[in-house]
Protein backbone atom coordinates (compact mmCIF):
# COMPACT_ATOMS: atom_id res chain seq x y z
CA UNK A 1 0.00 0.00 0.00
CA UNK A 2 2.74 2.73 1.01
CA UNK A 3 4.82 1.35 -2.09
CA UNK A 4 1.89 2.08 -4.30
CA UNK A 5 1.45 5.67 -2.62
CA UNK A 6 5.14 6.25 -3.67
CA UNK A 7 4.25 4.96 -6.81
CA UNK A 8 1.38 7.57 -7.28
CA UNK A 9 3.42 10.10 -5.70
CA UNK A 10 6.56 9.45 -8.23
CA UNK A 11 4.86 9.29 -11.00
CA UNK A 12 1.70 12.13 -10.11
CA UNK A 13 3.29 14.45 -13.13
CA UNK A 14 2.87 11.37 -15.33
CA UNK A 15 -0.68 10.25 -14.10
CA UNK A 16 -1.79 14.17 -14.21
CA UNK A 17 -0.42 14.32 -17.90
CA UNK A 18 -2.46 11.46 -18.84
CA UNK A 19 -5.56 12.16 -17.17
CA UNK A 20 -4.92 15.88 -19.15
CA UNK A 21 -4.30 14.06 -22.61
CA UNK A 22 -7.66 12.13 -21.95
CA UNK A 23 -10.01 14.90 -20.63
CA UNK A 24 -8.52 17.20 -24.12
CA UNK A 25 -9.03 14.14 -26.04
CA UNK A 26 -12.79 13.33 -24.98
CA UNK A 27 -12.94 17.06 -25.50
CA UNK A 28 -11.63 17.32 -28.89
CA UNK A 29 -13.45 14.27 -29.96
CA UNK A 30 -16.74 15.10 -28.46
CA UNK A 31 -16.90 18.61 -29.80
CA UNK A 32 -14.76 18.86 -32.97
CA UNK A 33 -16.97 16.84 -35.63
CA UNK A 34 -14.07 16.85 -37.95
CA UNK A 35 -11.84 15.16 -35.23
CA UNK A 36 -14.62 13.09 -34.24
CA UNK A 37 -15.33 12.03 -38.32
CA UNK A 38 -11.46 11.71 -38.71
CA UNK A 39 -11.66 9.59 -35.00
CA UNK A 40 -14.71 7.63 -36.05
CA UNK A 41 -13.84 6.33 -39.20
CA UNK A 42 -10.31 5.95 -38.26
CA UNK A 43 -11.30 3.97 -35.22
CA UNK A 44 -13.69 1.72 -37.83
CA UNK A 45 -10.73 1.11 -39.84
CA UNK A 46 -8.69 0.07 -37.07
CA UNK A 47 -11.70 -2.33 -35.51
CA UNK A 48 -12.99 -3.41 -39.36
CA UNK A 49 -9.10 -4.36 -39.43
CA UNK A 50 -9.73 -6.27 -36.13
CA UNK A 51 -13.35 -7.63 -37.29
CA UNK A 52 -11.30 -9.21 -40.25
CA UNK A 53 -9.04 -10.85 -38.79
CA UNK A 54 -11.15 -12.14 -36.19
CA UNK A 55 -13.27 -13.53 -38.36
CA UNK A 56 -10.52 -15.06 -40.87
CA UNK A 57 -9.79 -16.85 -37.70
CA UNK A 58 -13.21 -17.89 -36.48
CA UNK A 59 -14.66 -18.69 -39.57
CA UNK A 60 -12.13 -21.47 -39.23
CA UNK A 61 -13.79 -22.83 -36.07
CA UNK A 62 -17.24 -22.22 -37.38
CA UNK A 63 -16.29 -24.65 -40.34
CA UNK A 64 -17.69 -27.49 -38.86
CA UNK A 65 -20.81 -26.17 -38.41
CA UNK A 66 -20.84 -24.71 -41.82
CA UNK A 67 -20.00 -28.19 -43.28
CA UNK A 68 -23.07 -29.75 -41.30
CA UNK A 69 -25.52 -27.30 -42.71
CA UNK A 70 -24.24 -27.76 -46.00
CA UNK A 71 -24.32 -31.55 -45.36
CA UNK A 72 -27.87 -31.16 -44.16
CA UNK A 73 -29.01 -28.88 -47.13
CA UNK A 74 -27.21 -31.33 -49.76
CA UNK A 75 -29.30 -34.21 -48.00
CA UNK A 76 -32.47 -31.97 -48.78
CA UNK A 77 -31.18 -31.43 -52.25
CA UNK A 78 -30.03 -35.42 -52.80
CA UNK A 79 -33.80 -35.94 -51.81
CA UNK A 80 -35.31 -33.86 -53.83
CA UNK A 81 -33.81 -34.94 -57.19
CA UNK A 82 -34.34 -38.11 -56.00
CA UNK A 83 -38.36 -37.44 -55.97
CA UNK A 84 -38.07 -35.85 -59.60
CA UNK A 85 -35.95 -39.30 -60.70
CA UNK A 86 -39.08 -41.04 -59.11
CA UNK A 87 -41.34 -39.39 -60.75
CA UNK A 88 -39.17 -39.13 -64.31
CA UNK A 89 -38.82 -42.84 -63.75
CA UNK A 90 -42.99 -43.27 -63.49
CA UNK A 91 -43.05 -41.43 -66.51
CA UNK A 92 -40.73 -43.62 -68.38
CA UNK A 93 -42.16 -46.77 -67.31
CA UNK A 94 -45.73 -45.53 -68.45
CA UNK A 95 -44.17 -45.03 -71.94
CA UNK A 96 -42.40 -47.80 -71.59
CA UNK A 97 -45.53 -49.54 -71.09
CA UNK A 98 -46.96 -48.14 -73.80
CA UNK A 99 -44.39 -49.25 -76.19
CA UNK A 100 -44.36 -52.90 -75.33
CA UNK A 101 -46.16 -54.36 -77.31
CA UNK A 102 -48.83 -57.58 -75.80
CA UNK A 103 -47.13 -60.82 -76.00
CA UNK A 104 -48.79 -63.81 -77.05
CA UNK A 105 -47.31 -66.07 -74.54
CA UNK A 106 -47.60 -63.03 -71.89
CA UNK A 107 -51.70 -63.36 -72.86
CA UNK A 108 -52.64 -64.92 -69.72
CA UNK A 109 -50.09 -62.69 -67.77
CA UNK A 110 -50.36 -59.32 -66.52
CA UNK A 111 -46.78 -57.56 -65.63
CA UNK A 112 -45.60 -54.37 -63.52
CA UNK A 113 -42.99 -52.33 -64.41
CA UNK A 114 -40.21 -51.96 -62.17
CA UNK A 115 -36.81 -50.18 -61.53
CA UNK A 116 -34.06 -51.94 -60.09
CA UNK A 117 -32.51 -50.05 -57.00
CA UNK A 118 -30.27 -52.02 -55.59
CA UNK A 119 -28.42 -55.29 -57.84
CA UNK A 120 -25.17 -56.74 -57.44
CA UNK A 121 -23.28 -59.14 -59.60
CA UNK A 122 -19.94 -59.77 -57.79
CA UNK A 123 -21.38 -62.23 -54.88
CA UNK A 124 -21.83 -65.68 -54.66
CA UNK A 125 -25.66 -65.18 -53.83
CA UNK A 126 -26.97 -62.09 -55.27
CA UNK A 127 -30.44 -59.74 -54.64
CA UNK A 128 -31.50 -57.35 -56.82
CA UNK A 129 -34.25 -54.66 -55.04
CA UNK A 130 -36.97 -53.35 -56.49
CA UNK A 131 -39.41 -50.12 -56.68
CA UNK A 132 -42.40 -51.94 -56.59
CA UNK A 133 -44.27 -53.82 -53.99
CA UNK A 134 -47.27 -55.14 -53.00
CA UNK A 135 -49.11 -51.95 -53.11
CA UNK A 136 -48.46 -52.28 -56.95
CA UNK A 137 -49.52 -55.99 -56.81
CA UNK A 138 -46.07 -57.57 -56.30
CA UNK A 139 -46.30 -60.87 -54.64
CA UNK A 140 -44.08 -63.58 -53.83
CA UNK A 141 -42.61 -66.05 -56.36
CA UNK A 142 -43.70 -64.00 -59.53
CA UNK A 143 -41.56 -63.82 -62.43
CA UNK A 144 -39.08 -60.61 -63.27
CA UNK A 145 -37.71 -60.15 -66.33
CA UNK A 146 -35.86 -57.55 -68.86
CA UNK A 147 -36.08 -57.05 -72.39
CA UNK A 148 -33.89 -59.53 -72.85
CA UNK A 149 -34.61 -62.58 -70.85
CA UNK A 150 -35.19 -63.63 -67.33
CA UNK A 151 -33.87 -61.81 -64.72
CA UNK A 152 -34.93 -63.64 -61.32
CA UNK A 153 -38.05 -64.21 -58.99
CA UNK A 154 -39.32 -62.16 -56.52
CA UNK A 155 -38.53 -63.71 -52.89
CA UNK A 156 -39.84 -60.44 -50.33
CA UNK A 157 -42.11 -58.26 -50.62
CA UNK A 158 -42.28 -55.07 -48.90
CA UNK A 159 -45.33 -52.33 -49.61
CA UNK A 160 -42.86 -50.25 -52.34
CA UNK A 161 -40.32 -52.22 -52.51
CA UNK A 162 -39.48 -56.08 -53.24
CA UNK A 163 -36.60 -58.40 -52.85
CA UNK A 164 -35.76 -60.31 -55.98
CA UNK A 165 -33.49 -63.80 -56.06
CA UNK A 166 -31.23 -63.18 -58.99
CA UNK A 167 -30.37 -65.79 -61.21
CA UNK A 168 -27.13 -64.83 -60.06
CA UNK A 169 -27.77 -66.89 -57.40
CA UNK A 170 -27.33 -71.08 -56.25
CA UNK A 171 -30.56 -70.84 -54.96
CA UNK A 172 -32.70 -70.36 -57.28
CA UNK A 173 -33.51 -73.24 -60.42
CA UNK A 174 -34.88 -72.53 -63.03
CA UNK A 175 -36.72 -75.44 -65.56
CA UNK A 176 -35.76 -74.30 -68.80
CA UNK A 177 -35.42 -76.66 -72.06
CA UNK A 178 -33.68 -76.15 -75.82
CA UNK A 179 -35.78 -74.11 -78.23
CA UNK A 180 -37.80 -76.59 -80.34
CA UNK A 181 -36.87 -79.24 -78.06
CA UNK A 182 -38.73 -80.43 -75.05
CA UNK A 183 -36.33 -81.93 -72.91
CA UNK A 184 -36.29 -79.91 -69.61
CA UNK A 185 -32.65 -79.17 -67.73
CA UNK A 186 -32.56 -76.74 -64.69
CA UNK A 187 -30.52 -73.69 -65.05
CA UNK A 188 -28.12 -72.55 -62.20
CA UNK A 189 -25.70 -70.28 -61.73
CA UNK A 190 -22.10 -72.04 -60.38
CA UNK A 191 -20.89 -68.12 -59.37
CA UNK A 192 -18.16 -66.47 -61.23
CA UNK A 193 -19.07 -65.10 -64.61
CA UNK A 194 -22.48 -63.06 -64.36
CA UNK A 195 -22.67 -63.78 -67.95
CA UNK A 196 -23.08 -67.26 -67.52
CA UNK A 197 -24.65 -70.12 -65.76
CA UNK A 198 -25.01 -73.97 -66.41
CA UNK A 199 -28.13 -75.88 -67.88
CA UNK A 200 -27.93 -79.43 -65.30
CA UNK A 201 -29.84 -82.38 -65.61
CA UNK A 202 -30.77 -82.46 -69.52
CA UNK A 203 -31.29 -86.04 -70.85
CA UNK A 204 -28.69 -87.05 -72.56
CA UNK A 205 -31.15 -88.11 -75.31
CA UNK A 206 -31.83 -84.34 -75.98
CA UNK A 207 -30.62 -83.10 -79.16
CA UNK A 208 -28.89 -79.28 -79.05
CA UNK A 209 -26.15 -77.76 -81.02
CA UNK A 210 -23.69 -74.82 -79.34
CA UNK A 211 -25.81 -71.68 -80.46
CA UNK A 212 -29.10 -72.94 -79.80
CA UNK A 213 -31.36 -70.88 -77.12
CA UNK A 214 -32.69 -71.80 -73.87
CA UNK A 215 -36.05 -70.82 -72.82
CA UNK A 216 -38.45 -70.89 -69.85
CA UNK A 217 -40.11 -74.57 -69.86
CA UNK A 218 -43.16 -72.73 -68.59
CA UNK A 219 -43.87 -75.80 -66.17
CA UNK A 220 -44.52 -73.21 -63.39
CA UNK A 221 -46.54 -70.65 -62.78
CA UNK A 222 -43.39 -68.16 -62.47
CA UNK A 223 -42.50 -67.56 -65.73
CA UNK A 224 -44.64 -68.41 -69.27
CA UNK A 225 -43.33 -71.01 -71.37
CA UNK A 226 -40.72 -69.84 -74.15
CA UNK A 227 -39.05 -67.02 -72.34
CA UNK A 228 -35.54 -66.60 -73.93
CA UNK A 229 -32.96 -67.11 -71.14
CA UNK A 230 -29.73 -67.26 -73.04
CA UNK A 231 -27.77 -69.50 -75.81
CA UNK A 232 -25.75 -72.66 -75.47
CA UNK A 233 -21.95 -71.98 -76.12
CA UNK A 234 -20.58 -75.62 -74.74
CA UNK A 235 -21.51 -78.88 -73.72
CA UNK A 236 -20.80 -81.17 -71.62
CA UNK A 237 -21.22 -84.59 -69.74
CA UNK A 238 -22.04 -84.73 -66.21
CA UNK A 239 -19.99 -86.98 -64.11
CA UNK A 240 -22.39 -89.72 -63.62
CA UNK A 241 -23.08 -89.34 -67.45
CA UNK A 242 -26.62 -89.98 -67.54
CA UNK A 243 -27.40 -86.29 -68.34
CA UNK A 244 -26.11 -83.18 -70.04
CA UNK A 245 -24.60 -80.01 -68.27
CA UNK A 246 -24.28 -77.14 -70.57
CA UNK A 247 -22.70 -73.92 -70.29
CA UNK A 248 -25.01 -70.89 -71.45
CA UNK A 249 -24.41 -67.56 -71.91
CA UNK A 250 -27.26 -65.15 -70.65
CA UNK A 251 -29.10 -62.94 -72.77
CA UNK A 252 -29.45 -60.83 -69.44
CA UNK A 253 -27.00 -58.53 -68.82
CA UNK A 254 -27.18 -57.97 -65.24
CA UNK A 255 -24.38 -55.63 -65.05
CA UNK A 256 -26.67 -52.92 -66.71
CA UNK A 257 -29.97 -54.13 -65.66
CA UNK A 258 -32.51 -50.77 -65.06
CA UNK A 259 -36.42 -51.71 -66.02
CA UNK A 260 -37.55 -55.11 -65.58
CA UNK A 261 -41.19 -56.47 -65.84
CA UNK A 262 -42.32 -58.13 -63.30
CA UNK A 263 -45.15 -60.86 -64.35
CA UNK A 264 -48.17 -61.88 -62.93
CA UNK A 265 -49.93 -65.34 -63.74
CA UNK A 266 -53.64 -64.82 -63.41
CA UNK A 267 -53.79 -68.63 -63.35
CA UNK A 268 -51.11 -68.65 -60.53
CA UNK A 269 -53.52 -69.79 -57.61
CA UNK A 270 -55.79 -71.56 -59.65
CA UNK A 271 -53.07 -73.93 -61.00
CA UNK A 272 -51.51 -74.22 -57.05
CA UNK A 273 -54.50 -74.87 -55.93
CA UNK A 274 -55.08 -78.10 -57.88
CA UNK A 275 -51.55 -79.06 -57.75
CA UNK A 276 -51.58 -78.87 -54.17
CA UNK A 277 -54.84 -81.02 -53.85
CA UNK A 278 -52.21 -84.44 -55.95
CA UNK A 279 -49.48 -84.92 -54.20
CA UNK A 280 -46.72 -82.36 -53.46
CA UNK A 281 -44.58 -82.68 -56.52
CA UNK A 282 -41.39 -80.88 -55.69
CA UNK A 283 -41.21 -77.46 -57.13
CA UNK A 284 -38.97 -76.31 -59.60
CA UNK A 285 -38.72 -72.88 -60.70
CA UNK B 1 5.37 33.97 -3.40
CA UNK B 2 1.98 35.59 -3.34
CA UNK B 3 3.34 38.82 -5.75
CA UNK B 4 4.54 36.05 -8.50
CA UNK B 5 1.46 34.15 -7.92
CA UNK B 6 -0.69 37.84 -8.48
CA UNK B 7 2.35 39.22 -11.26
CA UNK B 8 1.14 35.58 -13.16
CA UNK B 9 -2.48 36.27 -12.43
CA UNK B 10 -2.38 39.11 -13.92
CA UNK B 11 -0.19 38.24 -16.85
CA UNK B 12 -2.39 35.14 -17.70
CA UNK B 13 -5.55 37.12 -17.67
CA UNK B 14 -3.27 40.22 -20.19
CA UNK B 15 -2.39 37.46 -22.26
CA UNK B 16 -5.76 34.85 -22.45
CA UNK B 17 -7.49 38.60 -23.66
CA UNK B 18 -4.85 39.46 -26.04
CA UNK B 19 -5.31 36.08 -27.44
CA UNK B 20 -9.31 35.68 -27.85
CA UNK B 21 -9.71 39.26 -28.79
CA UNK B 22 -6.90 39.98 -31.23
CA UNK B 23 -4.36 37.46 -32.12
CA UNK B 24 -7.24 34.93 -32.69
CA UNK B 25 -8.33 36.60 -35.65
CA UNK B 26 -5.27 37.55 -37.01
CA UNK B 27 -3.50 35.13 -39.42
CA UNK B 28 -0.68 36.16 -41.84
CA UNK B 29 -1.46 34.64 -45.64
CA UNK B 30 -3.98 32.28 -44.35
CA UNK B 31 -1.18 30.14 -42.64
CA UNK B 32 0.67 32.32 -40.21
CA UNK B 33 -1.28 32.60 -36.51
CA UNK B 34 1.00 33.18 -33.37
CA UNK B 35 -0.15 32.10 -30.15
CA UNK B 36 0.86 34.24 -27.23
CA UNK B 37 -0.61 32.32 -24.16
CA UNK B 38 1.82 29.83 -24.22
CA UNK B 39 4.13 32.42 -22.77
CA UNK B 40 2.31 31.40 -19.75
CA UNK B 41 3.68 27.94 -19.85
CA UNK B 42 7.26 29.08 -21.06
CA UNK B 43 7.46 31.44 -18.09
CA UNK B 44 6.36 29.05 -15.46
CA UNK B 45 9.09 29.01 -12.37
CA UNK B 46 11.11 25.88 -13.16
CA UNK B 47 11.03 25.28 -9.23
CA UNK B 48 7.32 24.38 -9.48
CA UNK B 49 6.01 20.95 -9.19
CA UNK B 50 5.43 19.25 -12.47
CA UNK B 51 1.66 19.16 -11.60
CA UNK B 52 0.80 22.45 -11.24
CA UNK B 53 2.44 23.26 -14.36
CA UNK B 54 0.55 20.60 -16.58
CA UNK B 55 -2.35 21.79 -14.24
CA UNK B 56 -1.89 25.68 -15.69
CA UNK B 57 -1.11 24.28 -19.14
CA UNK B 58 -4.51 22.14 -19.52
CA UNK B 59 -6.60 25.21 -18.30
CA UNK B 60 -5.00 27.49 -19.65
CA UNK B 61 -5.37 25.66 -23.30
CA UNK B 62 -9.13 25.13 -21.77
CA UNK B 63 -9.68 28.47 -21.32
CA UNK B 64 -8.27 29.82 -24.90
CA UNK B 65 -10.33 26.49 -26.52
CA UNK B 66 -13.48 27.87 -24.68
CA UNK B 67 -13.08 31.34 -26.70
CA UNK B 68 -11.87 30.19 -29.88
CA UNK B 69 -14.51 27.02 -30.41
CA UNK B 70 -11.85 24.46 -30.43
CA UNK B 71 -12.85 22.49 -27.66
CA UNK B 72 -9.72 20.18 -26.97
CA UNK B 73 -7.24 21.16 -29.28
CA UNK B 74 -5.38 24.43 -27.08
CA UNK B 75 -5.82 21.80 -23.97
CA UNK B 76 -4.06 18.71 -25.63
CA UNK B 77 -1.45 20.64 -26.98
CA UNK B 78 -0.41 22.30 -23.59
CA UNK B 79 -0.49 19.61 -21.97
CA UNK B 80 1.70 18.24 -24.09
CA UNK B 81 3.80 21.38 -24.22
CA UNK B 82 3.75 21.70 -20.61
CA UNK B 83 5.50 18.02 -20.34
CA UNK B 84 8.00 18.83 -23.06
CA UNK B 85 8.99 21.95 -21.10
CA UNK B 86 11.51 20.95 -18.53
CA UNK B 87 12.84 18.40 -21.39
CA UNK B 88 13.66 20.54 -23.60
CA UNK B 89 15.05 23.27 -21.25
CA UNK B 90 17.35 20.63 -19.96
CA UNK B 91 18.85 20.65 -23.71
CA UNK B 92 20.17 24.29 -23.23
CA UNK B 93 20.32 24.61 -19.65
CA UNK B 94 22.22 21.24 -17.77
CA UNK B 95 22.58 23.21 -14.40
CA UNK B 96 19.12 24.49 -13.68
CA UNK B 97 20.64 25.87 -9.81
CA UNK B 98 22.66 28.32 -10.73
CA UNK B 99 19.15 30.64 -12.10
CA UNK B 100 18.97 33.23 -10.11
CA UNK B 101 15.12 33.86 -11.54
CA UNK B 102 13.56 30.87 -11.54
CA UNK B 103 11.01 32.15 -14.22
CA UNK B 104 12.97 31.63 -17.62
CA UNK B 105 13.25 34.73 -19.19
CA UNK B 106 15.74 36.49 -21.60
CA UNK B 107 17.31 37.91 -18.10
CA UNK B 108 17.68 34.61 -16.31
CA UNK B 109 18.49 32.61 -18.52
CA UNK B 110 19.78 34.32 -21.39
CA UNK B 111 19.14 35.70 -24.58
CA UNK B 112 20.65 33.18 -26.32
CA UNK B 113 19.53 30.10 -24.57
CA UNK B 114 16.68 31.97 -24.30
CA UNK B 115 15.49 32.77 -28.14
CA UNK B 116 16.62 28.63 -28.19
CA UNK B 117 14.27 27.77 -25.70
CA UNK B 118 11.38 29.61 -26.85
CA UNK B 119 11.67 28.63 -30.60
CA UNK B 120 11.95 25.01 -29.36
CA UNK B 121 9.00 25.78 -27.41
CA UNK B 122 7.03 27.27 -30.50
CA UNK B 123 7.82 24.90 -33.04
CA UNK B 124 6.86 22.12 -30.67
CA UNK B 125 3.70 24.04 -29.69
CA UNK B 126 2.92 24.60 -33.23
CA UNK B 127 3.65 21.38 -34.41
CA UNK B 128 0.78 19.67 -31.48
CA UNK B 129 -1.81 21.94 -32.42
CA UNK B 130 -1.93 21.99 -36.41
CA UNK B 131 -1.37 18.09 -36.38
CA UNK B 132 -4.27 17.76 -33.85
CA UNK B 133 -5.73 20.35 -36.11
CA UNK B 134 -5.70 18.64 -39.36
CA UNK B 135 -5.49 14.96 -37.58
CA UNK B 136 -3.96 13.45 -41.23
CA UNK B 137 -1.42 13.70 -43.00
CA UNK B 138 -3.40 15.05 -45.88
CA UNK B 139 -2.02 18.07 -47.53
CA UNK B 140 1.41 18.02 -46.07
CA UNK B 141 2.80 21.06 -47.85
CA UNK B 142 -0.14 23.08 -46.40
CA UNK B 143 0.42 21.74 -42.80
CA UNK B 144 4.05 22.15 -42.79
CA UNK B 145 3.52 25.71 -44.23
CA UNK B 146 1.17 26.37 -41.35
CA UNK B 147 3.38 24.78 -38.81
CA UNK B 148 6.54 27.00 -40.15
CA UNK B 149 4.36 30.36 -40.83
CA UNK B 150 3.05 29.95 -36.82
CA UNK B 151 6.08 28.82 -35.04
CA UNK B 152 8.04 31.92 -36.49
CA UNK B 153 5.11 34.19 -35.94
CA UNK B 154 4.42 32.90 -32.57
CA UNK B 155 8.42 32.97 -31.67
CA UNK B 156 8.43 36.86 -33.01
CA UNK B 157 5.75 37.43 -30.73
CA UNK B 158 7.15 35.43 -27.54
CA UNK B 159 10.19 37.43 -27.76
CA UNK B 160 7.85 40.51 -27.94
CA UNK B 161 5.98 39.76 -24.70
CA UNK B 162 9.22 38.65 -22.91
CA UNK B 163 10.97 41.85 -23.65
CA UNK B 164 7.94 43.55 -22.17
CA UNK B 165 7.54 41.73 -18.87
CA UNK B 166 11.30 41.78 -18.19
CA UNK B 167 11.52 45.28 -18.76
CA UNK B 168 8.36 46.03 -16.29
CA UNK B 169 10.07 43.43 -14.13
CA UNK B 170 13.41 45.56 -14.10
CA UNK B 171 11.32 48.92 -13.70
CA UNK B 172 9.62 47.46 -10.58
CA UNK B 173 13.32 46.67 -9.14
Amino acid sequence: MRNLINFFFRYSAWILFIIYVVASCFLLFRNNPYQQHVYLTSANTVSAGVYSASASLTAYFNLKDINEDLQRRNADLELELLNMRGTLAAYKEKDYDNTVKPDTTLARYSYVIAHVINNSVNKSHNYITLNKGELDGVKPEMGVVDQNGIVGIVNLTGPHSARVISLLNPNLRLSCKVKGHNHVGSLVWEGGDYTSAILEELPKHAEFEEGDTIITSGYSTVFPEGVPVGVVTKGMRDHDENFYTLKVRLFTDFSTLSTVRIIGDSMKEEIDSLERTSIEPNKKF
Amino acid sequence: MSKTLLKFIFLALILIIVQVVGLNHFCIFGVAMAFAYIYLIIHLPLDLNQNWVLTVAFFTGLIIDIFSDTLGMCCLSCTILAALRKPVLRLYIPREEELTDPCPSMSSIGTSVFVRYSLTMAMLYCACLYLIDAFSFFQPVRLALRIVGSTLLTWIVLLAVDSIVSRSDEKRL
